[in-house]
């Protein structure tokens, strides 16, 4: 009964899909060097960071070399399986990550299995220039091979998708929906680059002028992460700011305003430095220079352009006080950790103190996000301001009471949550380290827990002779497997799986 | 003279209540209902208020936006005066009052106003006014389930219009038109719509309240103002001049955890509550301490929640401070290092955080130079321009509480740019907080002023609060510009201090 059904179907898609039709010879070329990812990974619900649950999530591979399968690295935080299917269809095969890199959204996954790479061919990477017109982006989908044309559109640089760091991306328009899952485009034989999204109708690549560098540093054992410009300027499209720097002839370059606070780090850049050239390109007054080859693009483009990373020295002409001179700056490496808040915290489950029923986490944007797709609003103003701070030597994180889970030791305390800690029994705390220490001392018998002024609540106190027992009690009565997760100890304990996600491949399938 | 008046009127109706209430003796329940009704006529001095009000424009403060009428309604009291809701008669340029079934609306104009107790005094220059019309009393604070009567001039007709309900409950309520101060109020089901504001809520012929707010959502419950915060007010101004609502300056939080108990030395009973933090007001510092725990204040005693016992309801002990006028002194009982302590705190009225809240009948602050619209920072103003920039909302909002020592008497907001081509290639267009002006820092509208008056240089620097981002501006091209841009944007002054 179900065959014709399905058969039926199948017509009709192709019929509906003209373009389909189209792209099929060129597409068949693509079939052997296009893979499926199923990636298994831990999520964590934030605000009972001891509960761990699974998701599911697909995304495509493309064969460059010998047992590699570039993709990206979006998805692949927290995972616990990868597999991987060729042809659209029949076994699934274990995969394992070979390397990646957040920042840099690029992971080379790879397989143990011999058949697996059985019939598979690897594609080569684009190298220079190519046909603008003639690009595709294939996908397997409903275990069929899908090519749809995508029209050149512009060069641009965008910020990395895991990262703050720029790189260059190639805008295309493309009728293809739902995109952004590292799916190849061709032109040709040629790999372009992968997909990783899209805004209307135009798909942003990341294109082979940003992957092969990258690739080939790590081929030889020499990618050092990617860098970054840590200072921050403003346009200065205002003539009057530009005389009032001093400069003399053609408006143009741009004005640092902010350079990082740190003590270990001298900043060669200078407040109101303006930029006048970066690498030897003329800045103009957008911060933009114009590069031979991809035209106008933000002067933080120069962080990625050819291959460059962290720790490589970048000569940048400013014009301070009036003179002109040269200096030699060099990239810091793109750090999590380096706001107060940290942007993401991947592969370590989240970390927890609970005491006495009192839940204490750092503040990380990961836990923000649980606010939804607009946490940046709807997240708790106070702690959110924080997002605009530097991680400095005297605050360089912060601890949140996040929770209460009542129990008679905190009975009072119930309502207090999201405080940020200020101290434990006179001790200053910035980690979970900090405070577990300070809980060793409490002052006459009791804990006393101070959160930072304007506080909703200033402080409470704890029966120090009493907290051990209930936390042990809050642990049995709750059902919380542990009363702490630190990074760096074994996880494990707490894994469930979510009866509303995982629950395989979703979409019908032919075979 | 008018005392007279009264005791003769208070005969003649006592006459006509006889009458009455031989014919309907029968009705035995319904006769106390009709003694107040027909007895007092409480509607005769019930007014209909038509407020005729312009607000200004925050963003670029020396424009007005429409005229709008509102109306509300409001009732004779004593000394011939006529209260209303503050919200009814809020930025009034002409406000007009009808009397009860009479044709001619006659001229009021505010004499005082509460912006925080949502209530306000108008007189009424024509004598001819008040012919036929007796003052209401203001009576106690009603029981819960006590019956009361609603007199009104609310949406939905033009007569006046009674409803009826009971107390449901009295407790401390936000007052939403400051939006940050809370005082006694009293929830009832009487409905109480749009147009019943300012007017009186009557049982046994005196005034229990004047309706003033509800809650959207919320069914058959409409809130008013209950007589201690109405004769506060009246105490308040009897001398001619408002102070306003002192505060004590103490945030409490409960003192229920038996192990903080401990650590205070207090017995573990439900008595006293903790003072968390102090406001920075002066006198209260030094007499107060942090972890002080609140025990009586007058003869209440205070619950480890916070509340105390005030007239049969369990209310935040606020309520008790707030009985007090600016410059009484309050006793209070604090538990202090194992021992109780008594103490007098000085009461005064704290206006520092007004600009957080809804501020009414002052015009904005401004000055105008170069195009760059300069006016102080308040919720008003963010509210005007629609602004979401953190640094706003955390220098309005939360400076105060957290770095006291950092907060700038009045920060500055770049409010606007009217575009020039003295300012047209600024990235800058508004929105964003003034930190230095030419090196000075800016801590109040006047700096801004003296900042630009006394520059030597060719460019004005200003630099903004946050990024550190600065704009600069010719001065002599500014200066020069200036008659044109105040022309150009029909501003008549340059400022407005």
């Amino acid at each position: 009964m179900k065959k014709p059904l399905f058969l039926l179907a199948a017509v009709l898609i192709a019929a509906a899909l003209p373009a389909f039709g189209q792209g099929r010879s060129s597409a068949e070329k693509w079939e052997n060097s296009i893979v499926e990812l199923e990636v298994t990974r831990k999520t964590y619900d934030y605000i009972q960071p001891w509960s761990k649950t699974t998701a599911k999530s697909r995304k495509i591979g493309t064969v460059i070399g010998s047992r590699e399968i570039l993709t990206t690295a979006t998805g692949l935080n927290d995972k616990i399986l990868i597999r991987i299917q060729k042809g659209g269809r029949g076994r699934w095969f274990n995969g394992e990550v070979k390397w990646m890199d957040y920042h840099a959204n690029v992971a080379l996954i790879t397989s143990d299995s011999d058949s697996f790479w059985e019939g598979l061919k690897p594609i080569e990477l684009a190298d220079k220039d190519f046909n603008r017109d003639g690009l595709q982006i294939a996908r397997w989908r409903s275990g069929k091979m899908e090519a749809r044309k995508a029209d050149f559109y512009e060069w641009r640089d965008r910020t990395l998708q895991l990262s703050t760091v720029s790189c260059l991306h190639l805008g295309a328009n493309t009728e293809a929906d739902g995109i952004g899952s590292a799916e190849p485009v061709f032109d040709g034989e040629k790999l372009v680059g992968i997909c990783v999204g899209k805004g209307g109708d135009t798909a942003s690549i990341m294109p082979y002028a940003f992957i092969r560098p990258v690739l080939k540093a790590q081929r030889e054992g020499k990618f050092a992460g990617l860098g970054i410009f840590d200072f921050t300027w403003q346009p200065t499209r205002n003539p009057d700011t530009l005389e009032y720097l001093g400069l003399k002839g053609e408006p143009r370059g741009v004005v640092v305003i902010k350079v990082p606070e740190k003590k270990d780090r001298k900043s060669v850049m200078k407040v109101r430095d303006l930029i006048l050239e970066v690498d030897g390109h003329s800045i103009d007054n957008e911060g933009e220079y114009k590069d031979p080859e991809y035209g106008h693009l933000t002067l933080e483009n120069l962080t990625t352009h050819k291959g460059r990373s962290a720790g490589d020295k970048v000569k940048i002409k400013v014009l301070r006080d009036g003179k002109e001179l040269e200096v030699t700056y060099t990239m810091p490496a793109a750090d999590y950790g380096r706001d107060l808040i940290p942007d993401y915290i991947f592969d370590q489950e989240p970390e927890y103190l609970m005491t006495a029923g009192i839940v204490f986490q750092p503040l990380t944007e990961d836990f923000l996000r649980r606010w939804g797709a607009s946490w940046t609003r709807r997240a708790p103003f106070r702690l959110l301001y924080f997002r605009s701070k530097e991680s400095t030597e005297k605050t360089p994180s912060l601890v949140v009471l996040t929770v209460v889970i009542p129990d008679p030791i905190n009975l009072g305390y119930e309502a207090i949550r999201f405080q940020v800690v200020d101290k434990v029994n006179d001790k200053q705390i910035h980690t979970l380290k900090d405070l577990t220490e300070a809980m060793k001392t409490p002052k006459d018998g009791f804990h006393v827990v101070e959160f930072i002024k304007g506080s909703a609540a200033q402080r409470l106190v704890l029966d120090a002779a009493e907290t051990d027992n209930a936390t042990q009690r809050v642990l049995g009565r709750y059902g919380i497997p542990k009363d702490h997760y630190f990074a760096g100890e074994p996880t494990g304990a707490g894994l469930m799986e979510n009866p509303l996600r995982g629950r395989g491949p979703r979409r019908p399938k032919g075979n | 003279m008018a005392g007279n008046n009264q005791s003769l009127d208070h005969s003649n109706v006592k006459t006509h209540c006889h009458a009455v209430l031989k014919r309907i003796l029968p009705f035995a329940l319904l006769w106390t209902l009709v003694l107040s009704l027909v007895g007092a006529e409480p509607e005769k001095s019930v007014v209909q208020i038509t407020n005729y009000g312009q607000q200004p424009n925050w963003v670029q403060p020396w424009r007005f936006n429409q005229v709008r009428a509102g109306s509300g309604t409001g009732f004779l009291i004593e000394g011939r005066k006529i209260m209303t809701n503050a919200h009814v008669v809020s930025w009034g340029k002409e406000i007009q009052v009808k009397r009860y079934q009479d044709p001619t609306p006659w001229r009021a104009r505010v004499k005082y106003i509460s912006h925080e107790a949502d209530l306000a005094i108008l007189e009424i220059e024509d004598e001819r006014f008040f012919e036929g019309m007796e003052p209401l009393n203001i009576g106690d604070l009603p029981y819960v389930r006590s019956s009361v009567t609603t007199y009104g001039y609310p949406a939905g007709g033009q007569q006046i219009s009674y409803t009826r309900g009971v107390v449901s409950r009295v407790e401390m309520h936000s007052y939403v038109h400051s939006g940050n101060r809370a005082f006694l109020t009293v929830q009832t089901d009487a409905a109480i719509n749009p147009g019943n504001s300012g007017g009186p809520v009557i049982q046994d012929g005196n005034v229990v309240g004047v309706a003033f707010q509800g809650i959207p959502g919320l069914e058959n419950a409409g809130f008013f103002i209950p007589p201690p915060v109405i004769n506060h007010f009246l105490e308040d101004i009897a001398d001619g001049t408002h102070e306003g609502f002192p505060r004590a300056g103490i945030q409490i939080q409960p003192l229920q955890n038996p192990a903080y108990r401990k650590m205070l030395k207090l017995k573990n009973d439900s008595v006293g509550a903790r003072i968390d933090s102090l406001l920075p007001i002066p006198g209260i510092k030094d007499l107060l301490r942090e972890d002080d725990v609140l025990m009586k204040v007058k003869d209440y005693e205070v619950g480890a929640d916070g509340t105390v016992i005030y007239r049969g309801n369990r209310l935040g002990v606020s309520v008790i401070f707030q009985e007090a006028q600016a410059g009484d002194k309050v006793p209070l009982t604090v538990w202090r290092d194992g021992k109780e302590v008594n103490l007098e705190v000085p009461m005064s009225a704290y206006n520092d955080d007004r600009r957080e809240g809804n501020q009414y009948d002052m015009l904005p602050r401004f000055y105008v130079y170069g195009g760059l619209v300069f006016t102080p920072l308040s919720l008003d103003y963010l509210r005007g321009s629609r602004g979401t920039g953190q640094e706003l909302i955390y220098e309005l909002n939360y400076r105060r509480r957290e770095k006291p020592e950092t907060m700038r008497p009045e920060p500055i907001v770049l409010a606007s740019v009217l575009s020039h081509e003295v300012n047209a290639n600024m990235g800058v267009r508004g929105q964003i907080l003034v930190d230095k002006i030419n090196g000075v820092k800016i801590n109040k509208l006047e700096d801004v002023i003296k900042a630009i008056k006394e520059a030597k240089d060719a460019k004005h620097v200003i630099k903004f609060m946050g990024g550190g981002s600065f704009e600069c501006l010719d001065r002599k091209a500014a200066d020069n510009a200036h008659s044109e841009i105040l022309a150009t944007y029909g501003i008549r002054e340059d400022r407005r201090l």
